[in-house]
């Protein structure tokens, strides 16, 4: 073999190894998707065999409405806690209860008698029409709601929802910690079921509609 | 022999040095793509895949980019149920592994775009590595 023979064989050899760790590498990573697919938990919503009734709370919704224990009533209620300076998990979540929601208005029974609420855990800086503004990227039917600390702190101890401002004077960017949790409230304004981490649409929608069916099974 | 002809000797050449400029760089960038978000807002994530090709570690010390006043590695992470955001001064890559920016785990903190941000448009972000690597990355704005 001559020398050019030798550099051709060496090259083929790279281009090939190239290619298989190319190949090695897409595996890796659809082994990745297949093991986050298994990871979704079968345990997407925990019910409570008996649900506990909310009591009363004042909040203000973004056009500035009252919005308390009557709200919840005559219809189911998924909540979510956030802030719209959030630039991850809120996005995330809020999209995946939107798509949950079409599943939802595709469903024989609808959408009508369902609202989804993001309460605001940050009224600092998220004023009402900010919260408009926001959730309306999502889903025009979504509401926007906020309040002061301390009814913000009545309703999320109801449901066990923890969060944390961390507000320092003069500081733009201040921490918040806050439940990743969605929480269902049923149409008796009764804690009904919570839907934990990671969300899909497609799981929270199937598991809501069954819920829903057994209710109404429980009711006539 | 046809396949010996010093054009196309050359042109493999030229191949191989491009193939082995990639190793040198050491760690490659797929999916790179960033949320968009609700009108007015000014945080936005931005998401990829991170692979280091080499058999030595490599290490991301920063992000930069022209679109946004500020960039920053961070991390949501969640303890007692609750999901908080922290900032990282810098990652570790593995010899030879994956490392994936994904939502609800690590993530660019992409501060104030210096103009508005909508799916479809593609914006550079420089991801700075220890040793002074500097890779150019495209990322795509996606819903």
């Amino acid at each position: 073999m001559n020398k050019t023979a030798l550099k051709f064989s060496i090259m083929i050899t790279s281009v090939t190894l190239a290619a298989i760790l190319a190949g090695v590498w897409l595996a890796d990573i659809d082994r990745e998707h297949d093991s986050r697919a298994m990871l979704l938990p079968d345990k997407v919503m925990t019910l409570f065999p008996d649900p506990k009734p909310l009591t009363a709370f004042a909040l203000t919704d973004d056009k500035n409405r009252v919005f308390g224990l009557a709200n919840l009533k005559g219809k189911w209620s998924f909540l979510f806690f956030g802030f719209t300076h959030c630039p991850d998990i809120c996005p995330t979540t809020l999209a995946v209860l939107a798509r949950a929601r079409d599943n939802i208005a595709k469903s024989i029974v609808g959408a009508e008698n369902i609202q989804f609420v993001f309460i605001s855990v940050d009224p600092n800086r998220d004023t009402a029409s900010k919260l408009r503004q926001y959730v309306d990227y999502f889903d025009t039917s979504f509401l926007g709601v906020t309040g002061d600390n301390a009814q913000i702190g009545n309703l999320a101890g109801q449901l066990g929802a923890a969060y944390q401002v961390a507000i320092a004077p003069g500081m733009e960017n201040y921490p918040v910690t806050h439940s990743m949790a969605v929480f269902l409230v049923d149409p008796r304004a009764r804690y009904y079921a919570v839907f934990t981490p990671p969300h899909d649409a497609e799981a929270i929608s199937k598991r809501f509609n069954v819920a829903r069916e057994l209710e109404a099974g429980n009711a006539t | 022999m046809r396949w010996r002809h010093p054009v196309f000797v050359c042109l493999l050449s030229a191949l191989a040095l491009v193939c082995a400029a990639g190793e040198e760089a050491g760690v490659s960038v797929r999916d790179a793509w960033i949320r968009e978000t609700p009108p007015g807002m000014s945080e936005m994530a931005g998401y990829m895949a991170l692979r280091n090709n080499t058999s030595r570690p490599q290490v991301l010390v920063a992000a930069s980019s022209s679109a946004f006043e500020s960039a920053m590695i961070h991390r949501t992470i969640v303890k007692d149920g609750m999901a908080g955001m922290v900032h990282l001064s810098q990652i570790g890559l593995a010899p030879n592994a994956n490392l994936i920016f994904a939502p609800g785990g690590y993530h660019l903190m992409l501060m104030n775009p210096k103009r508005t941000l909508r799916a479809g448009d593609s914006v550079v972000i420089n991801l700075e590595f220890r040793g002074g690597l500097v890779l150019p990355v495209a990322f795509e704005v996606r819903k």
